[in-house]
């Protein structure tokens, strides 16, 4: 059977052994640093210069801009560990701006106040967040269900509230705050503006011109925050792969039969609040390091829909995958940010405030049709490619004609 | 993909001159590249990022009508481009102005990611609107670091051009600092020496910041502060803030509410029978507050950018060009986004080019009369207009009508509503640089 596979599927690919490695190594970490480290530093190239190439060709802005693989990342990195909350632990929270807004602000104060290191500054945002997250959580998680996402929401609009009033001595209240509001910006170990582009620095170290499109002419920034992106990744996998990560899937699924065998629920839920908040907080204070010089506003970083777009994040792009909260925030943001400004030509229609109902449209499509997401329908599509190149089917039948499966893969 | 490399190395060696000399690739260009400078092509794209949705989504719509109005007139003459020596038809520079249009949604988050794009992928030359003050700094800011031109609509908080003050930003309305120098001295003619106030405030900058200058400015003429009162932004029921104002001891009450609070909170104050103790006072009105408090404001003073009533040549030109295009009168923000258009295109024009140090220059410490407010001076030093405030009053409801629902009562003239460049909210301005000076 397995000899059929291979003359079979030989004419098709050159080696099917490989796909089959792939197969069995998606689950190493190796492979999932590797993966995410790839797709990271394509992101701004896919978004920026690939997307572009129809600005021109039909005349509808596409592509996106410099500073929003940035963006995209803080909000996805925050979407990633929400899902070990509310993927794999099963709380549904919706006080997550409390953390990211917090961890914002913590890290744009302290690049004014302290030193304007943005890894020092995204350190901060860490810290603040897991040590708000800690009494946050252990106040929330004594109640469940519909109490638990009340209480947390009232958290985070308690904190909303503080920072656009009474507490605008601190954080400037309406008119914003302006993270790393210092002569030259954000500047890693004193030396390199985060703002400078790879080619830029290239070309004052060595002299030659680096030759880079649009989008790979990536900023110093950026490049810090796809690093940080990666180990956020393998984080998050590590914790899933662990003993401890079963545990939490294991509440998330029957809370009570976790209880029966002696394990002590509320503190490992208090535990994936915490570890939650630890990735808010990066994710807040990357945000806060995007916005060098411009501003930080509770608007955007403190308020109850914060929370919300989080939530909507990490269900379209799919509960319980690793990689599923990321690709729900690219489309989310992308949504929000690019597709928002496009005029369709010849009728000359702007989108505008439309985008909301796009967005809606497209959660309520991708839930009705792929319960796992946009990361489960690309991985169920991934599966059938396995299935059929690959030498040892998931299904154990042998691989079908390629007509049958492109059927198949229509219909869904 | 070769003159971009070429553009960078350059770039990154700091040999911004040269960059000009290739990037302008048709030679026109005597100055480097810098923003979205020089402008490609026969047309000049020009920003207007408004509320569209949102709680100020009527304000917006009435700036992007002004705007719309005022790329008609620089294209095809009309209106101010017909009165003023600088302008003419034909667009600015002879180029054809075109515009894209962004939502704010009154959020600066979105005005920001709005803008970014307009500069971006649109090429916007200039940025102007916005309602609400948070809005217009955090579009600043980013102008700022764009080297784009923005010149502010609708705001009135003193961090605009005071704390949080660009080089590339320019407001031409009056601020809360001003309000509270202009209002004092009326309020204290019309309602007597030694008078208790009571201020009610929009708890956020904005209403922060008015509550001191009306502090400030009451005090200094011996009126006294019974209580400032603070209400969360987006208060929908006023009523048991108005039960809390001591009566017996207040003689006047200020309510520093914009929008939909002020349209909350000043029938709160009628209901509450306050009016019948006190006076009530708006420091600064808006349409959306007038229109909804219309049955309410008859005799309540308060501040405005402009009202078309206002008597002059460039008021009744823009108001009747305004009228004829939409059938209604013009609102302050309509006035304050055609004047803005106008003074920029008017700057480019003076400075025959669009290289931003340059339009900058010349609309420093440049004094005009021409945009129907009377005469005013944007100053050097803060980029804000040293201008007369207007004062204004709530008309009975029976001599109400649907265009005139305040009347001018008093005009505060400019000397004593402005203050010096190291006093008020211009201390705390630094502008930052034009982008030019490493040339």
């Amino acid at each position: 059977m397995s000899d059929d596979a291979r003359t079979d599927g030989g004419t098709a690919t050159a080696d099917p052994n490989l796909v089959d490695r792939l197969v069995a190594a998606k689950h190493s970490e190796r492979f999932v640093a590797v993966v995410s480290l790839v797709g990271l530093l394509a992101m701004p190239f896919l978004l920026i210069d690939v997307l572009g190439v129809f600005d021109d060709l039909i005349g509808v802005g596409l592509g996106g801009f410099v500073g929003l693989p940035t963006l995209i990342l803080a909000f996805g990195i925050v979407a990633v560990g929400y899902n070990l909350l509310l993927g794999y632990t099963g709380l549904l929270s919706f006080g997550h701006a409390a953390l990211f807004g917090a961890a914002a602000y913590a890290a744009g104060i302290f690049s004014n106040e302290v030193v304007a290191s943005p890894v020092l500054a995204i350190l901060v945002g860490v810290v603040a967040a897991t040590l708000l997250a800690w009494p946050i959580g252990f106040l929330s998680i004594r109640r469940s269900g519909v109490y638990f996402a009340v209480l947390t929401l009232t958290f985070g609009q308690m904190l909303y509230f503080y920072a656009f009033g009474p507490g605008a001595w601190l954080t400037n209240g309406d008119d914003g705050y302006t993270p790393f509001a210092v002569p030259g910006g954000a500047e890693i170990a004193g030396a390199v503006p985060t703002s400078d582009s790879l080619s830029d620095l290239f070309f004052d170290l060595t002299g030659l011109t680096l030759t880079l499109t649009d989008g790979l002419d990536v900023t110093v920034g950026y490049v810090l925050t796809a690093l940080i992106g990666v180990a956020a990744i393998v984080t998050a996998h590590r914790i899933i792969k662990s003993p401890y990560g079963l545990i939490l899937k294991a509440i998330g699924q029957n809370e009570q039969r976790v209880a029966f065998i002696g394990m002590d629920v509320f503190r490992y839920k208090l535990m994936a609040f915490v570890l939650s908040g630890v990735f808010a907080g990066a994710g807040g204070g990357i945000y806060a390091l995007s916005k060098a010089g411009l501003t930080v506003h509770p608007n955007a970083t403190l308020y109850w829909i914060v929370s919300g777009d989080f939530v909507i994040m990490t269900a379209l792009g799919g509960v319980g995958s690793l990689a599923g909260p990321l690709l729900g925030a690219v489309v989310f943001e992308y949504i929000a940010l690019v597709v928002q400004g496009i005029t369709i030509p010849i009728i000359d229609f702007q989108i505008g405030s439309l985008w909301r109902l796009l967005l809606g449209l497209a959660f309520v499509l991708v839930v009705a049709f792929f319960p796992d997401g946009i990361y489960g329908a690309l991985s169920s599509l991934g599966e059938r490619i396995a299935e059929r190149f690959g030498t040892e089917s998931p299904t154990g039948d042998g691989p079908r004609p390629v007509e049958d499966v492109e059927e198949t893969g229509g219909d869904d | 993909m070769e003159r971009r490399d070429v553009l960078k190395g350059a770039g990154a060696a700091g040999i911004a001159g040269l960059a000009g000399c290739i990037g302008g690739g048709g030679g026109s260009s005597e100055y480097p590249e810098l923003g979205n400078y020089p402008v490609e092509g026969d047309e000049v794209t020009l920003g207007f990022n408004v509320p569209q949705s949102g709680a100020y989504a009527s304000e917006g719509n009435d700036e992007l009508r002004a705007y719309n109005l005022a790329v008609e007139h620089l294209n095809n003459g009309g209106g101010w481009v017909d009165m003023w020596d600088d302008l003419s038809s034909g667009g600015i520079l002879d180029k054809t102005v075109t515009s894209v249009s962004g939502d704010t949604a009154t959020d600066p988050a979105t005005a920001e990611e709005s803008a970014t794009q307009m500069i971006r992928s649109d090429g916007a030359i200039m940025i102007t609107g916005g309602v609400s003050s948070s809005v217009a700094i955090s579009q600043q800011k980013l102008c700022q670091q764009e080297r784009v031109q923005f010149m502010s609509c609708l705001t009135h908080s003193n961090a605009t051009q005071g704390a949080d003050c660009v080089r590339y930003g320019f407001r031409e309305m009056h601020n809360a600092y001003m309000t509270g120098k202009a209002l004092a001295p009326i309020l204290v003619d019309q309602f007597g020496e030694d008078q208790n106030f009571y201020s009610m405030y929009a708890d956020y900058t904005w209403g922060t910041s008015n509550r001191d200058s009306m502090k400030e400015f009451l005090e200094e003429r011996g009126w006294n502060q019974v209580e400032a009162a603070p209400t969360p932004l987006g208060t929908s029921d006023f009523s048991p803030y108005m039960q809390d104002v001591p009566r017996e001891e207040t003689d006047v009450l200020l309510l520093i509410h914009f929008g939909a609070d002020a349209a909350n909170s000043i029938p709160a104050a009628f209901d509450a029978g306050l009016d019948d103790d006190m006076e009530i006072v708006v420091p600064l009105y808006d349409k959306i507050a007038a229109n909804a408090a219309s049955d309410n404001i008859d005799g309540v003073l308060g501040t405005v950018d402009w009202n078309w009533q206002v008597d002059n040549e460039y008021s009744n030109a823009f108001t009747e060009a305004y009228r004829e295009a939409e059938g209604t009168a013009p609102s302050y923000a309509a006035r304050l986004a055609y004047s803005a258009t106008m003074r920029y295109a008017a700057a480019v024009e003076r400075a025959e080019t669009f290289y931003p140090p340059e339009v900058i220059r010349e609309m420093e410490d440049q004094t005009y009369s021409n945009t129907g407010i009377g005469e005013a001076e944007a100053r050097a030093c803060d980029h804000q207009s040293m201008r007369d405030v207007y004062v204004v009053e709530g008309l009975p409801v029976e001599e109400q009508t649907d265009d005139a629902l305040l009347s001018v009562v008093g005009t505060t003239d400019r000397d004593t509503a402005g203050y010096a460049c190291d006093a008020g909210p211009a201390a705390n301005c630094e502008l930052g640089t034009y982008g030019d000076e490493d040339n």
